[in-house]
């Protein structure tokens, strides 16, 4: 049985999770660690400690070659096998279906400030036609569940603004490139480089004509953007065009 | 050894803002490491191929969860791994007797247990601690940890009695902390 006191008792509690690493502990006594670990800050660096000291152990193990599918199991399990071919598929089913989610959510009480104020700019969309007013692109994460981070709005006159939702982390010794892709056959084009949390206006010419469904997206690129005409490094953010009625 | 990132901290830290890169970097460097042990652990290789992808996939999904306060990345990522493959190995156990047929032989070259202390790095804490305990404590831990052993089947290999195997464990891990402490 686990004693009560354990959390005032380091040399008992840490005597315990080193039973717990090794595996020897009953199901029920091994549930109660589990939670302490989980929810106690000296018990999880405690179940640090040992893993970390019994890494020397570990590693007198032969290491063995995985087969080569596992990587693209991994891939497919936890989505990014999704995300790779999501620049070849079309996005626009998937954000029309988040929408509808928000919309749905807006019956509920709950609803974050991030909805709200994609609600009310998407209100129009749904509510009004023919669509005539210009285009938005709401850029979410790539990944199994949507998040949105950024929204493109391109007024009727042409003029593009960039606006963030959330926080982008971005390492220091990184960049953030804006793109859109109109033809996959010309390849994407650089809008250039963004600040992250700080909104962009771009002029109409920098943008040219947009049409229904083209992509935008944000990519984390070397100091001072890709090397080339193509973007290298992971898609932060994506979207597709879609038109908004005039209000 | 992890392409662009500087550690096992830089490359979690970028699985948690969604870089598949560091992923791969992490798999690169550590999947063959993993499956070492996991095969060592659960002894069939179909199971621990399901437990690396498995412990890769609680990397990728709960690297945000990963605090760098409480301890170093690479030990968190064999914490996963170790938990998949003691729980993969516990529920086959459970299920079927171990058929000797599906199990796979170690390969030749798996050190025995009780002599991997040997193996271990001149530096490392751990090997000057175990190497200060008695044989007696040193065994079982040994037994368990690399091999996954319950305390039953520790006390068949060693003949000692149950409780004995379960005093000498619980006073080795007291000698350990300290020693690894000091």
């Amino acid at each position: 049985m686990i004693p009560t006191d354990l959390k005032d008792n380091p040399p008992e509690r840490r005597a315990l999770i080193g039973e717990y690493v090794l595996g020897l502990l009953d199901e029920s006594d091994e549930a109660a660690i589990r939670q302490l670990i989980d929810t106690d800050a000296a018990a999880e660096r405690d179940y640090l400690f040992w893993h970390q000291h019994f890494l020397a152990l570990a590693d007198t193990v032969p290491a063995q070659q995985p087969y080569e599918g596992l990587w693209a199991r991994i891939e497919q399990e936890t989505g990014l096998a999704a995300r790779k071919a999501e620049l070849s598929l079309s996005l626009f089913d998937q954000i029309w279906g988040v929408l509808g989610r928000w919309r749905g959510a807006a019956a509920g009480a709950a609803l974050g400030a991030v909805a709200m104020a994609l609600l009310a700019l998407f209100t129009p969309v749904f509510d009004r036609a023919p669509p005539t007013g210009g285009y938005v692109a709401v850029l979410q994460q790539p990944g199994e569940s949507a998040a949105p981070g950024w929204v493109v709005r391109i007024a009727a006159d042409g003029r593009l603004s960039l606006s963030p939702l959330v926080e982008t982390a971005v390492p220091a010794d990184r960049s953030v490139q804006f793109w859109t892709l109109v033809d996959p056959a010309q390849g994407p084009r650089s809008l250039g480089l963004i600040q992250p949390g700080q909104s962009v206006e771009l002029p109409a010419d920098r943008i040219g004509p947009v049409i229904p469904g083209q992509l935008f997206e944000l990519t984390l690129e070397p100091p001072g953007g890709s090397p080339g005409s193509r973007p290298t490094g992971p898609v932060l953010f994506i979207g597709r065009a879609v038109q908004v009625a005039s209000n | 050894m992890l392409k662009q990132f500087a550690d096992h901290e830089a490359a979690l830290a970028a699985c948690a803002r969604g870089d598949a890169a560091a992923l791969r970097a992490l798999y690169d460097a550590e999947s063959g490491n993993m499956l070492g042990l996991a095969l060592r652990l659960v002894r069939r290789r179909d199971v621990a191929q399901d437990v690396v992808q498995d412990a890769f996939v609680m990397i990728w999904r709960n690297a945000n969860r990963f605090d760098p306060a409480r301890g170093q990345a690479r030990a968190w990522m064999f914490a996963i791994l170790r938990y998949r493959a003691l729980n993969a190995l516990r529920k086959s156990s459970r299920e079927v007797e171990l058929d000797e047929g599906a199990a796979e032989a170690l390969p030749d070259d798996a050190p025995d247990a009780l002599e991997a202390v040997g193996r271990m790095q001149e530096s490392a804490a751990l090997r000057r601690c175990l190497e200060g305990l008695d044989e007696p404590r040193r065994k079982p831990v040994m037994l368990a940890f690399l091999d996954g052993l319950t305390h039953g089947e520790i006390a068949e290999r060693l003949k000692s009695p149950l409780g004995t195997i379960k005093s000498r464990i619980r006073l080795a891990l007291r000698d350990l902390q300290e020693c690894l402490q000091s």
